[in-house]
């Protein structure tokens, strides 16, 4: 078996071995509905928008952090960090097997909320193309975050702190996004919310792909600093020897 | 097989290690002692290639831990201090998980089975490794450093937590092991080291202090033999026959001895041999020999000593 996809299942099975992984898909999944319901029943639009809209703050500061916190944390807590990196497989095979088994289970968690388009298209009849691109974008979104999760969990043996951590990095993220909190930023030092809006910020770049706008420079920035993250991951593991 | 080659290792500014060198030949086994903290565990860390050294040199196998740790990982079975264990795994699925990761495939069955019979685990198979007590835990963890025939084995603390009967298990276990296998091991119970080890390496302050056999290491911190012997004769006799003897530094009465028996502890220098010549005034004497016993210092003994006295040319220095 490839390396990646031994560490991979075992890290899946770890998930849903875990009664607070349940507890915090669910709480995910019944805290997005339960807000999109609201917006549903109050202005009766039969689209995602309130859903997607909500979506970069619930992931970057509860769900995201709560499935990343013990890819690192957990096996320094153990001591089974000394176990995998004494094992005869790369470093980087073990972040990607560790990376992907949080992708899957985020998918999971994402795979839940396909109950609102569903009864969207039984309600009414919705514009499929923003769903898709809602979609897609979330899987964007939650493999960068999920990135920036592994990253921080490799320094930290405290799960807890991993959490907080990668909430703020992410919330962070999330709201030099938005166009008022870098308008801010640049009143103190001039240029620099500008620069967090253009080339660091989420918001903008998942809003693109939601309203289904495909735009190669967001797929890109998704695509770039999830990469970045994960190769960084392994080589903090590395340096760790020393 | 191991060889370091003066090995330093800082963690942060304070130093585990410092200019360490040794090697191990393939089939030895090697008994790490020290107090905690004297850089044992830092030492089959860097061995291990969990850790890299701040500056030196360490080969495994003739690969160096540095330049291609995955083939010294490939070569090594290791059980750490920490004892890494998922709680949420069966035991059964940690041992398989470990097979595929060392990349057992068609050989893992038969490895397997002669693991769960060598770590005695046949009756936790199916048990959550949370519910283990710490013997069976110890026990798992050393399975999964043996289960794929590694070359060499680094042991670190390997009969912690373990009961007695259990720690002999584990001795005759690693003994059998040591026919084609070479073996480092750490330990606290200094007598396991004495049992089971050819040769210990004593670490304290991150400094290897010594480095022999048992008996090289009771050489090297005691200036003296002694031995202890009790004949039926006079005192005045005893006394005059043993002072001839060439060699012979001091005679020390043993008062505790019945009356008509007098014996005492004869000390010597530790090169000189004094047996023949006592064997020559026993029979020259006619003594009857009541107890006569060559006394050796413990391994706990000599440890403390070693130790000792490296702190102190250390906190003079």
């Amino acid at each position: 078996m490839n390396d990646v996809a031994i560490i991979l299942k075992r890290e899946l099975k770890q998930y849903f071995y875990s009664p607070i992984a349940y507890v915090f898909c669910i709480i995910f999944i019944v805290l997005n509905a339960s807000i999109y319901m609201f917006h549903f029943f109050f202005f009766g639009n039969a689209d995602m928008r309130a859903f997607f809209s909500t979506l970069p703050l619930i992931l970057g500061l509860i769900f995201i952090p709560a499935i990343s916190m013990r890819l690192w944390s957990e096996d320094y807590k153990l001591g089974t960090v000394e176990l995998l990196l004494t094992l005869p497989i790369r470093t980087e095979a073990i972040v990607l097997g560790k990376y992907l088994a949080g992708l899957i289970f985020y998918l999971v968690g994402l795979a839940g909320t396909l109950t609102i388009p569903i009864l969207l298209v039984f309600l009414g009849k919705p514009d499929i193309g923003p769903i898709f691109g809602g979609y897609f974008g979330a899987i964007m979104l939650g493999a960068f975050f999920l990135a920036v999760g592994i990253f921080i969990s490799g320094f930290f043996s405290d799960q807890i702190v991993s959490l907080i951590i990668t909430s703020m990095a992410c919330g962070f993220l999330v709201l030099v996004g938005w166009q008022y909190v870098p308008m801010v930023i640049d009143g103190w030092i001039p240029g620099l919310g500008s620069f967090l809006y253009k080339y660091v910020g989420v918001t903008r770049h998942f809003n693109d792909i939601e309203r289904g706008v495909i735009d190669f420079k967001s797929i890109i920035y998704f695509l770039s600093f999830t990469a970045l993250f994960i190769y960084l991951n392994a080589k903090a593991l590395e340096r760790r020897k020393y | 097989m191991i060889e370091l080659k003066n090995v330093c290792k800082n963690y942060g500014l304070t130093p585990a290690l410092t200019d360490v060198s040794f090697s191990v030949k393939k089939g030895q086994i090697v008994g790490f002692v020290g107090p905690n903290g004297a850089g044992k565990s830092t030492a089959m860390k860097i061995i291990t290639t969990y850790t890299a050294p701040t500056s030196g040199s360490c080969t495994v196998g003739g690969y160096d831990v540095m330049k291609d740790p995955l083939s010294v990982r490939q070569m090594i079975g290791y059980l750490p201090e920490t004892v890494p264990l998922y709680y949420d795994m069966l035991v059964h699925e940690y041992l398989e998980f470990i097979g595929q990761a060392r990349h057992l495939n068609g050989n893992f069955k038969q490895r397997y089975e002669w693991v769960v019979e060598a770590a005695g685990l046949a009756p936790v198979l199916n048990r959550k490794i949370s519910v283990l007590s710490k013997g069976y835990k110890q026990r798992t963890c050393l399975a999964q450093a043996l289960i794929h025939d590694p070359d060499i084995l680094i042991l670190d603390e390997p009969t912690s937590g373990l009961d007695p009967l259990q720690i002999i298990g584990i001795r005759n276990l690693i003994r059998n092991l040591s026919r084609d296998k070479t073996i480092i091991l750490s330990t606290h119970i200094l007598p396991e080291v004495s049992t089971v080890a050819d040769r210990i390496l004593v670490v304290n302050e991150g400094h290897l202090v010594a480095d022999g056999s048992f008996d090289d290491l009771i050489q090297q911190v005691t200036k003296r033999n002694s031995v202890y012997i009790s004949v039926k004769a006079a005192k005045k006799d005893f006394q005059l026959g043993i002072k001839k003897i060439k060699g012979v530094e001091e005679l020390e009465f043993d008062e505790s001895t019945p009356r008509g028996v007098v014996g005492g502890h004869i000390y010597f220098p530790s090169k000189t041999d004094i047996l023949p010549d006592l064997n020559h005034a026993i029979r020259e004497n006619n003594w009857d020999v009541v107890e006569f016993s060559r006394e050796r210092l413990s391994l706990e003994e000599s440890f403390i000593r070693l130790t000792r006295s490296s702190s102190q040319e250390g906190g003079t220095a």
